[in-house]
């Protein structure tokens, strides 16, 4: 009788779930309410967690509960904690879950709603959940080994190394261009970048707080710490108010990201303690009651998504960034539905903690699902706002226009209805000079989480208010990633550099710490410059070199972890993360020479310089804005380059890996499995 | 309804519980109750640990984009 309850639960479940996809997918005409995407996500995840993670717990990866994960072997108290399932799933995806989620939707509805919540949802449930999981078991039965240690042992020697390369290049680039969506997004607003920088001081105060007054008191020195924040988002208002100190506080895209690269800078450099930790503790803070309040929020006010299914610009034309939907959907999308960066997680503090390899499908499989779900989010606040006014706010303005009149007919004679006054208006309404030209998708998510937060409490009084406090929370985040990453990649550089010479590698040693923080900084802050003085936004360019280099990197992820499960004998499931590999393969080769070598001189890196330097040649290029052309041409190639060099890096592991899989086939080598030996677990079934 | 209180009471520790333990409040309890298992060695103070901690945590990818 249970068995056929259960049955009729799924059943029920299933169909729920196909009639929501299916109304979401074949709805045309009128605005269609947000509960049919909330609807079909989650059916479509609950289905895909019950069954297909459940099927790969059992068959692919035989998880096995009576084997002691690190944590027990190695209890220290302080890497190897065993923690309880659902503090870790906290844990786990409080460090995955960064602004990638929220930007790449809001980028990529420019196609319409359709594709990228088809792929938001499936990719996750059939690639990113795959890889994270695949990941962390890897890294369980490895004693917490890294990527790069586990691409090391079980590829080759080689392999590691352009694992650990292929990482630190990932990062200059991702740093670089989330670092431009802060940009964009407090470009010319006193009001959010006196609340960004109020942030600072509040860290400082926190760090001194939790290093001299109360150690490690962090939940107590987060509430203070919160407090101070909300309090500086109602202050940013006065700020705004003042003439005297907006102008202040208003500043110039270049000067913002000085500023950012100084910030980036202080934080590598200063100890850890003093900038870097505190204003984490605030960000998960603010992050997890942003996340939950948005969850609410559409739940609440179930928003009617206003954007088409598809929009004309699935021709490649779109005027946010250029290319067709495929493979552009995919790499704008990004950590919504795979993110290469989350195996760095998986193969990091995640395996060190968890007291049960059983648990493992909850949270590596588990996690990535929430994370789609933020994604999915992400979009439906975007789509909720009238497509003009996103296109508006997500255009450059060298396509649509500096002014709101300019704008309005530009987008109008697209088909997406706009008045200057309307935008005018909805500048006015949240506090701001303009919301036009700010690329980047923080402020239109900011936007359309404030219509949501303003739709359940305090209406069009409090739209200024949620709209900085969204934007607060966005920048605050972004911020949290940009100065760990910093400090990371400031890491990697020493231990790269050590190798050549021993002193720098000291990360103790002040003359190191201070001349890798440069490099680290230098080489992200040049992607960032360039971003911010390129006429077409930057992140037309930038944000696909992001999704590139993203997916890229969890190619790599499931190279290694097919090579993994070959080893094991699984051949018979390993289309499991063979099928998701090659996919990825396929879509960033693709873009990669798209970006590359497309004639398109919006899509193509080398076609765009050229175009240029012929403008250049032909005398067409004002004498005082040669030196800046060059300069941009330059970029165009530098860009080039780099997703050259990418690509070519990741088509060396593959090539090694299929060595390793041919010799594993054709039974040429007895595969060697770098496993830590099985130890049974002392723990009775339920600790 | 005495069942009922101590039931909503074990369920709000259990919370506050897991609360700082996912922030890190907890940590230097956690850790001194690893340490005092191996009492050869001398455990570090709250602010030994705590910095000694965060400079683990911010050296390897905790963040992700």
């Amino acid at each position: 009788m249970k068995r056929f309850l259960q049955i009729l639960i799924w059943t029920a479940v299933a169909a729920l779930g196909a009639v929501a996809l299916g109304t979401i997918a074949f709805h045309r005409g009128e605005a269609i309410n947000a509960t049919w995407f909330v609807l079909a996500a989650a059916c479509f995840y609950l289905v895909a967690f019950r069954f297909y993670s459940a099927f790969i717990a059992a068959k692919l990866l035989a998880l096995d509960n009576s084997r002691a994960t690190p944590a027990e072997r190695h209890d220290d108290g302080r890497d190897f904690v065993p923690t309880n399932k659902w503090v870790l799933f906290g844990h786990h995806f409080a460090a995955i879950a960064g602004p990638g989620p929220l930007v790449g939707p809001t980028l990529a509805a420019q196609f319409g709603y359709l594709p990228g919540t088809l792929w938001l949802i499936v990719g996750a449930a059939f690639a990113g959940c795959v890889q994270d999981f695949v990941i962390l078991f890897c890294s369980i039965r490895r004693d917490g080994k890294s990527l790069g240690e586990m691409a090391r042992d079980e590829v080759s020697k080689r392999g590691g190394f352009i694992a650990q390369l292929a990482v630190l290049a990932i990062m200059v680039i991702l740093l670089g261009v989330i670092a431009l969506v802060v940009v964009n997004a407090l470009k010319s607003s006193p009001w959010a970048t006196f609340t960004l920088a109020m942030t600072i001081p509040i860290a400082l105060l926190l760090g001194l707080y939790l290093r001299f007054l109360r150690p490690g008191r962090v939940l107590e020195a987060s509430i203070i710490g919160v407090a101070l924040v909300l309090f500086v988002v109602v202050a940013g208002q006065w700020v705004a108010d003042s003439p005297a100190l907006a102008k202040v506080f208003t500043l110039s895209g270049v000067a913002l990201a000085l500023w950012i690269i100084a910030y980036g800078f202080a934080a590598s450099a200063l100890p850890v303690w003093l900038l870097l930790a505190p204003r984490d503790y605030l960000s998960a803070f603010i992050k997890a009651g942003a996340i939950f309040s948005l969850a609410a929020g559409i739940l609440l006010v179930r928003p009617l998504v206003l954007m088409p299914p598809l929009t004309r610009f699935v021709d490649g034309t779109g005027p946010v960034f250029a290319g067709k939907i495929f493979p552009f959907c995919f790499i704008t999308i990004a950590c919504g539905a795979i993110s290469g960066f989350h195996s760095l997680i998986s193969s990091g503090t995640t395996p060190k903690m968890i007291q049960r390899e059983g648990q493992a499908r909850f949270i590596g499989y588990g996690a990535m699902l929430m994370e789609s779900f933020v994604g999915v989010m992400a979009m439906v606040a975007a789509c909720a706002m009238t497509p003009g006014v996103y296109f508006a706010i997500n255009s450059p303005a060298s396509i649509v226009g500096a002014t709101p009149e300019a704008a309005a007919t530009t987008i109008s004679s697209w088909g997406y209805p706009l008045t200057a006054g309307t935008m005018t208006g909805l500048a006015h309404a949240v506090g701001e000079q303009t919301l036009l030209n700010r690329a980047g998708g923080a402020p239109s998510l900011a936007v359309g989480m404030a219509q949501i937060f303003s739709s359940t409490i305090g209406g069009e009084r409090l739209l200024s208010i949620w709209y900085h406090f969204a934007i607060m929370f966005e920048a605050l985040f972004i911020l949290t990633v940009l100065d760990a990453g910093t400090r990371v990649g400031r890491f990697m550089i020493q231990e790269l550099g050590g190798r050549l010479w021993k002193p720098f590698g000291r990360t103790n040693w002040m003359p190191a710490v201070i001349l890798s923080s440069a490099i680290i900084v230098g080489l992200w802050g040049y992607f960032l410059y360039q971003g911010v003085v390129d006429p077409l936004g930057g992140i037309n360019s930038l944000w696909p070199l992001f999704g590139i280099s993203n997916q890229l990197l969890a190619a790599v992820a499931l190279v290694v972890a097919t090579t993994i499960l070959l080893k094991m004998g699984r051949l018979k499931w390993i289309w499991v993360t063979l099928v998701p590999m090659a996919w990825l393969v396929i879509i960033t080769m693709t873009a990669s020479y798209q970006k590359i070598f497309s004639p398109n001189v919006r899509i193509g890196f080398l076609s765009q310089a050229s175009a240029l330097a012929a403008q250049i040649a032909s005398g067409r290029i004002a004498a005082a804005i040669i030196a800046d052309t060059q300069r941009n041409i330059f970029n165009l190639r530098l860009d080039a380059a780099v997703t050259a060099v990418l690509a070519a890096m990741i088509l060396v592991l593959i090539v090694e890996a299929l060595a390793q899989w041919y010799a594993i086939l054709s039974r040429g080598k007895e595969p060697v499995l770098h496993e830590t030996p099985f130890v049974a677990t002392q723990w009775a079934e339920g600790d | 309804m005495r069942a009922s209180i101590s039931q909503f009471a074990y369920a709000v520790r259990t919370f506050w519980q897991g609360l700082r333990q996912w922030c890190g409040d907890s940590a230097y309890e956690t850790y001194l109750a690893c340490a005092q298992r191996q009492p050869a060695k001398k455990p570090m103070s709250p602010t030994e640990f705590y910095v000694e901690q965060l400079n683990r945590k911010y050296s390897r990818p905790n963040r992700c984009c």
